[in-house]
C-alpha cells in the first residue's frame, strides 16, 4: 500500500457512554487548504438532547452552527455531521446500527440527511462521541482516523493510485488492523472516484464480514454526501474500537432490551418466510410485487409493469444463503444480502471475482426496469461499479432513465453522447456511460452525473434540447431524483415524495397501497393526516439511530386482524417496542405522542433550515408531470381503459377525444388536485400556505430559538 | 355484487377470499381481509366463501417503502 | 461429538441439576442462571439443554460460536456482542440469557449436573462423527 504520512495528531479522553449518550461531539476542521487543521471535543448540552434527541437532530443543529445562509455545498464551512442517536449501537434489537449524515447537498442546495448501516456509528459512539463533524478542505488527500481505545485522532496524507471504494476500504481495514481478528474492530466511510466529478457521490460505510473475510459496504447514497467528502479531499473517515461487547451504551435497563429484542427475533424467525423474505432475499423481494400493482418503474417511470418481469424474479440474483447478513450486530432481519463469486465482465476490475453488496430493491429497479433492462447479471455488475465508484444507485438509475428517454425522443443524439446509443435497454452503452462517470474525462458523462436538474439546463443550453419536454419527464423534485416507485396513481404518495424536506425519496412516507389500493385515504384531510403522521413517525428512526425495516417489514402475526384500518399499518406493537427500548436505554419514559413531538421539532427545524438557505417554500415543492400521470400517448394506451375511467371520474367524457387531449385534461385536473393536497398538508403541519412553519408552531414545539425566529421574520 | 375496497365486483357462488384476491391481482403477502367487519387470517383465505352483497376490505400493509 | 443426554421418564423435577450447574458456572444457586432448564409442564418434566446441533453457529454474525475439539459448541466471549439472536434461533430453545450476564450461556457438556442428579436422568454421551 502507498505510504501514509502523519499530518496531525490529537489526544482525547474517551468518555464512557451513559444511557446512550456521551454528551460530547468531535469537531474536526481541515482548514482552508492551508494545513490549519483543528480538532475539538465539544459538549452536547441538555437542551440539545431535549430538543434534538440525537442522530439527524444533532446533525442539523451542528450544521446550522457551522454554515451561513450564503454557504454552498463546496464551501469549506459545509460540514459532514455524522451521528447515531441514543439507541444506535445497542445490539439487542434488530436494526440498531443506523447512522445519519447531514450536510449541504450539491444536488438540492439545502440540507440533506442520508443514513446507512455498517459499524461506523456504533463504534464512533463507543469511542466517546455522540456526533462527528468534519468541515474545511484539505489541500491533499487525507484519511481521518479515530482510535477509540487509545483516545487519539490522527490525520494522514495518503495518495493511493486507486481511490475507489472497495479498494480504499479494504486497504484501510488491512492497514489499521493488527491481524485478521482485528479487522472487525474497524469501520471505514469512503467514497470513490466518480464522487470527484459527480453530484451523485455516495458515502460507503463498511462493516467487516468475518465469514467472507472482507469488508462489506452499506450506502448513505443519496444527496451527494460522497461528493462533499471528496470535495474536502477526504478519502476516508476511519474509526477503530476493540472488543465491542454490546453494552457500551450503558443502558438504563438492559433486561428491557433483551426482553423486547428476543421477542422480535422470535417474530422474525417465525414470520419472515411468509411475510417479506428479508432473510432470504432482502428488499429485492419487491420486484414482483411492484410489477403486479403497476408500481414498478419501467422506462423512466412510463410504465408500471413489463412482460419480462420473471427475468428479474429475485431468486435469479443468486443471493448467497446461509450467512448472517446483518449490517449491524443483532439484526436478525439480515437483509444485507450479497452475491458472492461474481465475475465482472467489464471495467477496470474485469475478470475479477467479487462479492457484490446487493442488489437491494431500489437498485434492482433503478439499474434494471427503469432503464429498460431485465437482466440480473447486468444489474449486479452495474451495482458493483456504482458502489465502487461511489454513485448513488437510485439517482444514477433515475438519471440514466431520463437520459434514455431524451435519447429516444431525439433531444440528445450520439453526437452529444460521444458515440453512445442510449436507448432503453442498451446494456453495453449504459454500462460504458457508468464507467465514463468514474474518471471525469468524458464531458457528456460529467453532465449526466450532475443530476437531472442540471441535465435539463445543460441539455437545453449546450445541445438545444426542448426544455419543456424535459421538465415534464425529468423525475426530480428539489433537485433530487425520485426513488423507485411510481406514484402517479396515488395522490397521497405525490405528497409522500414531493412534499418532503429533502426531495423525493420515500423515507418520509410510502402510502401507495393505503391510498391507491386500500382506499383508506379518501379525503384531502385523510391524506394530510397520513402525510403528517408517517413522516414524523419515520423521522424518529433518524433521531435515535434505528432502521425502518424491522418496523413493518415483519409484523406480529395477528397485527392485521387485531388492529383495524390505518392503525394496523402503524404496527402498534412495534411502536410500543420502540418506546420501551428508548426508555430502556435513556431511562426516560416516552409516550406515542411525545415520540411524534420529538420528530416534529426536528422536522420543522429542518424545514426552517432550508428556508434559511433560500429554499423551503411552496415554490420549491415542485412535481413533474410524469409523477402525476401519463405524458405521452403510449403511456395512456398501455392502460387506456383505466385512464379513461380516471378522466370520467374527473368529470370529462373521454369518448371520441384524441389521446393527447385526454392527457392534457387529466394532467390539468391532477395539477389542481395537487394544489389542494399541498394546501391541506401545509395546514396539518402547522405551516402557512407558503409552506413555512408558523410562529405558533415553533413556539408549541419549543424550537423558538432567536436564530429560528430571525429566519422566520426575514423570510416568513 | 360485492364491494371490494369500495368498488363493485360481480359475485359468483363459491367465491372464496383467495379466488377474489387472484381475480383482483392482489398477490402481496402482507394482506388483511375484513368481510363485513370481521377479519380473516391468511390460512382461511382458501376456505372462506364470500356471501353476495358482502363489504370486503382487502388491506395491504406497508412494507419495503 | 459430546453432549448431554436425558431420560424424561426418570426425572422428578427436583432441580438438583440446575442448582449444581448455576453454582458451578455462575457462582450462584439460581435456576435462571443454569445451562439446563427443567420445567414442570402439565405435571410432566420438560428439559431444555443443548444437544450441540450447531444451529446457532451460522446465525451469529460475529462468529462467536464455534465447536471445540470435542464437538461441543462454545461461546467465545471475546467475540460475543450480546445480541441474543442465537437465543431465539436455537432449534432446541436451550441458549439462555440473563441481564446479569449480557452474553448468552449454554450447556458445554461438562457433566457436573450428571453427578448431581439423584435419579440418574442425565448422562454425557459421545457420538462418533460419521
Amino acid at each position: 500500500m502507498e505510504e501514509m504520512r502523519l499530518l496531525a495528531e490529537w489526544k482525547y479522553e474517551p468518555k464512557k457512554l451513559y444511557r446512550g449518550y456521551s454528551k460530547e461531539f468531535l469537531s474536526v476542521d481541515l482548514g482552508r487548504e492551508d494545513g490549519a487543521f483543528s480538532c475539538d471535543v465539544l459538549p452536547v448540552s441538555e437542551d440539545m438532547i431535549e430538543k434534538f434527541t440525537g442522530g439527524r437532530g444533532f446533525g442539523l443543529k451542528i450544521l446550522w452552527d457551522k454554515v451561513t445562509p450564503r454557504s454552498k455545498w463546496d464551501d469549506p464551512e459545509n460540514a459532514l455531521v455524522i451521528s447515531g442517536g441514543p439507541i444506535c449501537g445497542i445490539t439487542q434489537y434488530p436494526g440498531t446500527g443506523k447512522t445519519y449524515t447531514v450536510f449541504l447537498s450539491p444536488l438540492t442546495g439545502q440540507t440533506y440527511n442520508s443514513n446507512a448501516g455498517g459499524y461506523f456509528g456504533p463504534f464512533m459512539k463507543a469511542s466517546g462521541f455522540d456526533a462527528l463533524s468534519v468541515s474545511g478542505k484539505a489541500s491533499e488527500n487525507v484519511v481521518l482516523f479515530i482510535d477509540g481505545d487509545e483516545g487519539v485522532v490522527r490525520l494522514f496524507a495518503w495518495e493511493p493510485e486507486d481511490r475507489n471504494s472497495y479498494t480504499v476500504t479494504e486497504a484501510l481495514h488491512d492497514h489499521f488492523a493488527e491481524n485478521e481478528e482485528d479487522k472487525r474492530n474497524i469501520s471505514v466511510i469512503s467514497s470513490g472516484e466518480a464522487a470527484e466529478h459527480s453530484w451523485w457521490g455516495a458515502l460507503n460505510f463498511s462493516f467487516y464480514d468475518p465469514r467472507r473475510g472482507l469488508p462489506r459496504l452499506k450506502q448513505a447514497g443519496r444527496g451527494g454526501g460522497g461528493t462533499v467528502l471528496r470535495d474536502k479531499k477526504i478519502l476516508a473517515l476511519v474509526v477503530k474500537k476493540r472488543n465491542f461487547s454490546g453494552t457500551e451504551n450503558n443502558p438504563a435497563d438492559l433486561s428491557v432490551l433483551q426482553k423486547v429484542g428476543t421477542k422480535l427475533h422470535r417474530e422474525i424467525r417465525q414470520n419472515d418466510d411468509v411475510q417479506c423474505l428479508m432473510r432470504k432475499i432482502g428488499t429485492a423481494h419487491l420486484n414482483l410485487v411492484m410489477n403486479d400493482y403497476d408500481i414498478l418503474p419501467v422506462n423512466n417511470f412510463k410504465f408500471g409493469r413489463h412482460e419480462d418481469i420473471m427475468e428479474i424474479d429475485p431468486v435469479r440474483y443468486g443471493f448467497t444463503q446461509g450467512y448472517a447478513d446483518g449490517c449491524w450486530y443483532g439484526c436478525s432481519l439480515a437483509c444485507a444480502k450479497a452475491v458472492d463469486g461474481f465475475e465482472l465482465l467489464t471495467g477496470p476490475c474485469r475478470g475479477q471475482k467479487v462479492t457484490v453488496d446487493g442488489p437491494e430493491y431500489e437498485t434492482a429497479a433503478s439499474l434494471g426496469p427503469n432503464v429498460g433492462i431485465f437482466d440480473p447479471l447486468w444489474t449486479i455488475e452495474a451495482n458493483f461499479y456504482a458502489d465502487h465508484y461511489a454513485l448513488d444507485t437510485i439517482s444514477l438509475g433515475t438519471g440514466l432513465a431520463f437520459v434514455c428517454e431524451c435519447f429516444e425522443l431525439g433531444l440528445i443524439t450520439e453526437e452529444h453522447t460521444n458515440g453512445l446509443e442510449l436507448n432503453f435497454g442498451a446494456k453495453d452503452d449504459l454500462l460504458e456511460l457508468i464507467h465514463r462517470m468514474m474518471d471525469g474525462r468524458d464531458d457528456f458523462a460529467n453532465v449526466v452525473s450532475q443530476g437531472i436538474r442540471r441535465m435539463k439546463t445543460l441539455f437545453a443550453d449546450k445541445y438545444g434540447a426542448d426544455r419543456e419536454i424535459m421538465e415534464r419527464i425529468g423525475m426530480e423534485g428539489q433537485g433530487l431524483e425520485v426513488s423507485q416507485y411510481r406514484c402517479q396513481e396515488s395522490m397521497a404518495q405525490w405528497g409522500g415524495y414531493f412534499l418532503t424536506l429533502k426531495g423525493p425519496q420515500h423515507d418520509e412516507a410510502w402510502l401507495i397501497f393505503m391510498d391507491m389500493v386500500n382506499k383508506q385515504l379518501p379525503t384531502f384531510e385523510d391524506k394530510a393526516e397520513a402525510l403528517f403522521y408517517f413522516p414524523n413517525f419515520r423521522l424518529w428512526f433518524s433521531l435515535v439511530g434505528v432502521c425502518k425495516l424491522p418496523w413493518n417489514d415483519v409484523e406480529p402475526s395477528d397485527n392485521r386482524i387485531r388492529y383495524k384500518g390505518i392503525e394496523a399499518a402503524k404496527v402498534p406493537e412495534h411502536v410500543q417496542n420502540y418506546l420501551e427500548i428508548y426508555e430502556g436505554v435513556t431511562g426516560k419514559p416516552l409516550s406515542r405522542e411525545e415520540m411524534i413531538l420529538q420528530s416534529e421539532r426536528v422536522y420543522n427545524y429542518e424545514r426552517i433550515f432550508n428556508l434559511r438557505m433560500g429554499k423551503g417554500t411552496r415554490q420549491y415543492h415542485n412535481i413533474p408531470d410524469r409523477a402525476l400521470g401519463p405524458v405521452f400517448p403510449d403511456e395512456w394506451e398501455a392502460r387506456s381503459e383505466y385512464f379513461d375511467g380516471k378522466l370520467k371520474e374527473a368529470g370529462h367524457d373521454p369518448e371520441g377525444l384524441p389521446v393527447e387531449e385526454k392527457i392534457s385534461l387529466l394532467q390539468a385536473h391532477r395539477r389542481r388536485e395537487w394544489e389542494k393536497l399541498v394546501d391541506a398538508v401545509y395546514e396539518r403541519r402547522g405551516w402557512t400556505p407558503e409552506g413555512i412553519p408558523t410562529i405558533e408552531t415553533v413556539k408549541r414545539l419549543g424550537i423558538d430559538y432567536p436564530e429560528v425566529l430571525d429566519v422566520l421574520e426575514r423570510r416568513g | 355484487m360485492i364491494l371490494v375496497n369500495g368498488k363493485e365486483i360481480p359475485w359468483r357462488k363459491g367465491m372464496t377470499i383467495q379466488t377474489l384476491l387472484d381475480e383482483c391481482g392482489y398477490t402481496f403477502r402482507m394482506i388483511a381481509v375484513w368481510i363485513d367487519g370481521t377479519p380473516y387470517r391468511n390460512d382461511q383465505f382458501e376456505k372462506v366463501c364470500i356471501e353476495d352483497g358482502a363489504d370486503v376490505q382487502v388491506l395491504h400493509m406497508i412494507s419495503g417503502g | 461429538m459430546k453432549f448431554l443426554k436425558y431420560r424424561l421418564d426418570r426425572c422428578t423435577m427436583c432441580g438438583s441439576c440446575m442448582a449444581a450447574c448455576s453454582k458451578a458456572w455462575a457462582k450462584k444457586d439460581d435456576p435462571a442462571l443454569s445451562r439446563i432448564s427443567v420445567n414442570n409442564v402439565t405435571g410432566l418434566p420438560d428439559i431444555k439443554v443443548c444437544n450441540q446441533c450447531g444451529g446457532c453457529i451460522a446465525v451469529c454474525s460475529s462468529m462467536a460460536l464455534e465447536r471445540d475439539k470435542n464437538g461441543v459448541v462454545q461461546i467465545r466471549r471475546d467475540r460475543c456482542t450480546s445480541c441474543l439472536i442465537c437465543v431465539e434461533f436455537c432449534p432446541s430453545a436451550s441458549m439462555f440469557f440473563s441481564s446479569d450476564i449480557p452474553s448468552p450461556f449454554k450447556c458445554v457438556a461438562c457433566g457436573i449436573c450428571v453427578k448431581a442428579c439423584p435419579q440418574d436422568v442425565l448422562s454425557i454421551v459421545e457420538e462418533k462423527e460419521a
